[in-house]
């Protein structure tokens, strides 16, 4: 398993063992389990990405480990908690980004990170954080008055103003255009490399989640059906590379393998030279969550 | 920071918030104003200070707190609930406490701000009388202190238990209202048939408007109160009786209200809310 881990001065035995740790874990609304057994394992230092159709379990799997919902059954374990206890001490280190906020409104944006900074021993210096998630002009602006885009960026500040060792992520760049979601990856990347924060984040954004994530686990009816490195998704779901070339009679040809380098060898030997218009193209993480979660599924989640 | 000193400083935040909106600032200046309003008005003589004024008067200061009590703080609970003020609070350490004492201190300073307003700007614009003697002062201070402290917890009850949306809010402001007119507050009690006014005197209202004309009115003025007497004794338990309640309900349903907050459940009344405004 290819897992980046920062440079750290220290490695002490906490930072070791994982920051998440789940097994078993379910939970039941009536008589429907929305979870069913749920075993999930998020090393420290590393961004991991839930992904999922609608209606998988992926919110109320992030509620669970935040501790905001009580779990039907199972083991959890977060930064070596219980998140049931919701011990103000173990809160202080994880931050949370929900999906939909409107708080807070009446609050200008400088004078409402300032006053949540205060809540942490070791809270990062609110006006360079704002510099940061690029609200500085907006620091005398009433919440209410941001655009959709600048409330989310409003909403991570607030979710990093504590230093969290473990941030939770729900969506975060839905309404985002390309460039705030551009800056927000660098924050992202910066966060983890920089800080060696773990970072948990579900999205519907297959490319964001390929971008980002050291890992990505597939939840599916509540259960994790695939995890790991796209490339270990990519072999487990046995999704296909793609070769493309021009054919001596000059049409485009296009195949399908999973050993492209096999593939290529073989055309070399065919032409006897170089392949005119060759292109390989690895699955991305779309072939690989299409070919596990199906074609069917893929349509409800983009609704 | 302790979560006493952010509550403070939460409290101290929003207050300066209503002086930072000129809205906010017409919102709530605009109840002691409407109050002075009718006393003006009712008194008939205009501004000579008459009894009337002084009992339209006490009836407006009873109101205020009746309805900081049991209509605004229930409704701050809502806003805070349906917003997500409260599910932020609930992943920072320290802060639901922080909230309570901020809240706390901003109710306790905007109904000491409209109390003050009416009792003073009565007396200087209506020439309306104060309390005459220290016995009127003292009465006026156990009244005032015991009836917020009667509704402010019932408040946070009532607004910890309605249902997250905006109809069961309104359906509960209706008899609330209901309670203004049939409370003794502006019509006298003694008018009304027995029955509505045993409903009357389960609730507090009746309860603090009675304790405060005590406060404002000549000693002889007992004699319209419904048994001839200012009633005291009654006065003291049933706010205390309510009090009690409030003080022992509120941390529990306060308690399972944060607990029962989730982000799914606040992005499904966000969708809900979404869809309404798109008719």
């Amino acid at each position: 398993m290819t897992v980046t881990v920062p440079q750290r001065a220290a490695v002490d035995r906490a930072e070791q063992e994982p920051a998440i740790l789940v097994s078993g874990l379910r939970m039941r609304y009536g008589r429907r389990d929305v979870l069913d057994g749920l075993d999930l394992r998020v090393h420290r230092a590393e961004l991991f990405a839930l992904l999922g159709p609608n209606g998988a379990g992926k919110s109320t799997t992030i509620e669970v480990l935040e501790g905001y919902r009580l779990r039907s059954g199972g083991e959890v374990s977060v930064l070596g908690q219980d998140p049931a206890r919701d011990d103000p001490a173990w809160r202080a280190r994880i931050g949370i980004v929900l999906q939909s906020n409107r708080d807070h409104g009446r609050w200008r944006v400088a004078e409402l990170l300032d006053h949540f900074a205060r809540y942490y021993e070791h809270p990062r210096e609110p006006a360079e954080l704002l510099r940061r998630v690029g609200l500085a002009a907006q620091a005398d602006q009433s919440a209410a008055t941001l655009s959709g885009g600048q409330r989310r960026r409003l909403d991570v500040a607030l979710g990093l103003v504590g230093s969290p060792e473990l941030l939770f992520l729900d969506e975060p760049t839905t309404g985002f255009d390309p460039e705030a979601r551009r800056d927000f990856h660098a924050l992202l990347r910066e966060l983890r490399e920089e800080r060696a924060t773990t970072i948990v984040l579900t999205t519907h954004d297959l490319t964001e989640a390929q971008e980002l994530a050291d890992r990505i686990g597939i939840l599916e009816s509540g259960r994790l059906t695939a995890c790991g490195t796209l490339e270990e998704l990519a072999a487990a779901a046995r999704a296909d590379s793609e070769v493309r070339w021009r054919g001596p009679d000059g049409e485009p040809r296009r195949l399908l393998t999973a050993d492209p380098s096999q593939a290529v060898w073989e055309l070399h030997q065919e032409f006897g030279g170089p392949i005119p218009d060759l292109e390989v193209r690895r699955p991305t993480l779309e072939d690989t969550y299409l070919g596990m979660v199906g074609a069917d599924l893929d349509t409800t989640e983009a609704s | 920071m302790n979560p006493l000193a952010l509550g403070l400083r939460r409290g101290a935040i929003e207050l300066r918030q209503i002086l930072r909106s000129r809205k906010d600032l017409y919102t709530y200046l605009s109840t002691p104003l409407v109050f002075l309003g009718v006393s003006y008005w009712r008194s008939g003589t205009h501004g000579s200070g008459g009894g009337l004024t002084q009992l339209s008067l006490a009836g407006g200061i009873a109101s205020t707190i009746f309805m900081f009590g049991l209509m605004t703080v229930p409704q701050f609970l809502f806003g805070d609930r349906e917003d997500g003020t409260l599910l932020r609070l609930r992943g920072v350490p320290g802060a639901m406490t922080a909230y309570l004492v901020g809240k706390t201190l901003f109710v306790l300073a905007t109904m000491a701000a409209s109390i003050v307003l009416l009792l003073f700007g009565g007396a200087l614009l209506l020439h309306a009388q104060l309390p005459q003697s220290p016995g009127q002062w003292l009465t006026l201070v156990w009244v005032l202190v015991l009836g917020i402290a009667a509704v402010v917890p019932m408040g946070a009850v009532v607004g910890s238990v309605l249902p997250p949306a905006r109809e069961a809010l309104a359906l509960y402001m209706m008899p609330m209202v209901g309670l203004m007119f049939i409370s003794g507050a502006f019509a006298p009690l003694r008018n009304l048939p027995a029955g509505v006014r045993d409903l009357a005197s389960v609730f507090p209202l009746r309860w603090i408007a009675q304790g405060v004309r005590s406060a404002l009115l000549p000693d002889g003025a007992k004699a319209l109160e419904v048994s001839d007497s200012w009633q005291h004794l009654g006065t003291a338990s049933m706010l205390a009786g309510w009090m009690l309640a409030g003080f022992l309900l509120a941390p529990r349903l306060l308690r399972r209200m944060a607990r029962r907050e989730s982000g799914s459940s606040l992005s499904e009344r966000e969708q809900k809310r979404l869809a309404k405004t798109a008719y």
